[in-house]
């Protein structure tokens, strides 16, 4: 492909040439992504698995020492650890996503860099160190002490939807940050303070029903209950609905989409 | 061919809605060296970037039927956190250039010596200047859009960057926004006037710099 096609993807162009020139700048953007964040000193790259490895073998670990009995007879160290992967995504993307657009503002310069490009290269590179630090985490969990996950699908798609739905709802922050400074500045409180809610360290079925209903309102808590499927089984009950996370998923990326065009028009670089 | 279709537009400060382009339509033909005249603060700079698409109108539209690069002069086009080389490896991932040469391409150019292979953010401004510039040459468009900002950075660096721009110039397309008349002369055959948010175009350079100056 010329650069002449590739700088102006006109109404003249099919779809898949657009859609190629949109791979092409997401592969760009992780790639340049990676440069920026890790840089090429020490271990570099690896830093990007190893950042929440650390943060979940620790937790992990605190639970392991402290050794206080879990619900269902779980090993609290592979509990707080499948928990706290998942949540790590959550996080990071949402209290990256204030300062995704203002950080990345010169990429605009290209006209065919989208504002969701950037948002999505950045995403992926989350989603990616998630995956890697899971995948490390149960191939330790299994070669040290025999506890291979029952299903792994489901730990893989629960980590999936919830980097959708963090995807989504990070759009929407990305958004807001734009018209208004005071997403900066609460994101990262609201993302601390929600982490009892989100799911992360309990299961539905500790709960009394009332509050069982009550949190399977929130979408990530299917998330968290589906990767637990994955890893423990039938060992212990767990609470989800596919259908109802793909439904948030679905609203929240297409309100992130919308607002990400509706922003871009006003955003001044 | 580039049309500006009514293009208004406004930014909101503290002190209210500043208008910037009050209703510009105007056409940018292939092969055309346009000089845009105005002072400083007369929007042009706004108007290159609506052209680019690095900003949108708040009304009105552009319409590209050729390439057209980002605006140069600016060091916006690129990343301060990464290497020169990195900036050009990126640029030539995004545009589709095989990537080898065009980061042999642009250090040959922007004369960084060991630098190139060192954060943005440790450059001086004319070094940072020249990598822009270099990066910009490295993708073929069919227009150009130029800051006056060529103008400054040191003389050597200066004339081989006016030299590249009228190798190029030959068969693309330019318009060049600046405040110099003597810049507009050197470069374009037709020029126009930016004033008060509205652009008047003038089919001979001398006329439109004799409008600018009686201004």
């Amino acid at each position: 492909m010329t650069a002449a096609e590739a700088s102006d993807p006109g109404p003249q162009h099919s779809l898949r040439a657009a859609l190629r020139v949109q791979l092409r700048v997401i592969g760009a953007l992780t790639l340049r992504e990676l440069g920026t964040r890790f840089g090429r000193d020490n271990l570099g790259y690896l830093w990007l698995f190893l950042e929440p490895a650390m943060l979940g073998g620790a937790i992990g670990l605190l639970h392991k020492l402290t050794g206080h009995a879990m619900p269902g007879g779980l090993d609290p160290g592979t509990f707080f650890v499948i928990g706290y992967v998942p949540f790590y995504l959550l996080r990071s993307v949402v209290n990256r996503a204030p300062s995704v657009i203002s950080a990345n503002q010169s990429l605009l310069y290209h006209r065919h860099v989208t504002l969701l490009d950037i948002v999505i290269a950045r995403n992926l590179l989350e989603g990616g160190a998630a995956f890697g630090a899971m995948l490390g985490f149960l191939l330790f969990f299994g070669l040290v002490a025999g506890e291979w996950p029952h299903e792994p699908a489901k730990i893989v798609l629960g980590l999936a939807f919830m980097l959708l739905l963090a995807h989504g709802l990070g759009m929407l922050v990305a958004v807001g940050s734009v018209y208004a400074d005071l997403f900066d500045r609460v994101t990262h409180l609201l993302t601390y303070l929600s982490m009892p809610l989100t799911g992360a360290f309990y299961m539905v079925f500790w709960l009394p029903t009332e509050l069982q209903r009550m949190a399977l309102w929130i979408p990530t808590v299917h998330c968290f209950e589906l990767v637990r499927d994955g890893q423990f089984g039938a060992r212990v009950p767990t609470h989800y609905d596919i259908v109802y996370v793909l439904g948030w998923i679905a609203a929240l990326n297409l309100l992130g989409m919308a607002g990400l065009r509706r922003a871009r028009r006003h955003l001044v670089v | 061919m580039i049309r500006l279709h009514d293009l208004h537009k406004s930014y909101k400060t503290h002190f209210g809605e500043r208008v910037v382009l009050r209703g510009i339509n105007c056409t940018f033909h292939r092969g055309e060296k346009v000089g845009i005249l105005g002072r400083n603060g007369a929007g042009k700079t706004t108007l290159l970037r609506l052209i680019a698409g690095v900003e949108y109108p708040t009304s009105g539209r552009v319409e590209r039927r050729m390439t057209v690069s980002w605006p140069l002069g600016f060091a916006g086009a690129m990343h301060y956190s990464i290497t020169g080389a990195d900036n050009a490896r990126f640029i030539a991932r995004i545009y589709g250039k095989p990537i080898a040469e065009t980061v042999e391409q642009v250090e040959s150019f922007a004369e960084l010596g060991e630098y190139y292979r060192m954060p943005v953010r440790t450059y001086s401004s004319g070094m940072i200047m020249r990598l822009g510039f270099a990066l910009s040459l490295a993708i073929e468009f069919d227009c150009y859009l130029v800051d006056e900002a060529i103008a400054v950075g040191d003389a050597r660096f200066g004339e081989r960057a006016r030299q590249a721009l009228a190798d190029r110039r030959e068969n693309g397309t330019l318009l060049l926004v600046s405040h110099v008349p003597g810049l507009v002369r050197k470069f374009c055959t037709s020029a126009a006037v930016l004033r008060d948010g509205r652009l008047i175009r003038y089919d001979k350079v001398d006329e439109a710099i004799a409008a600018y100056e009686a201004g």
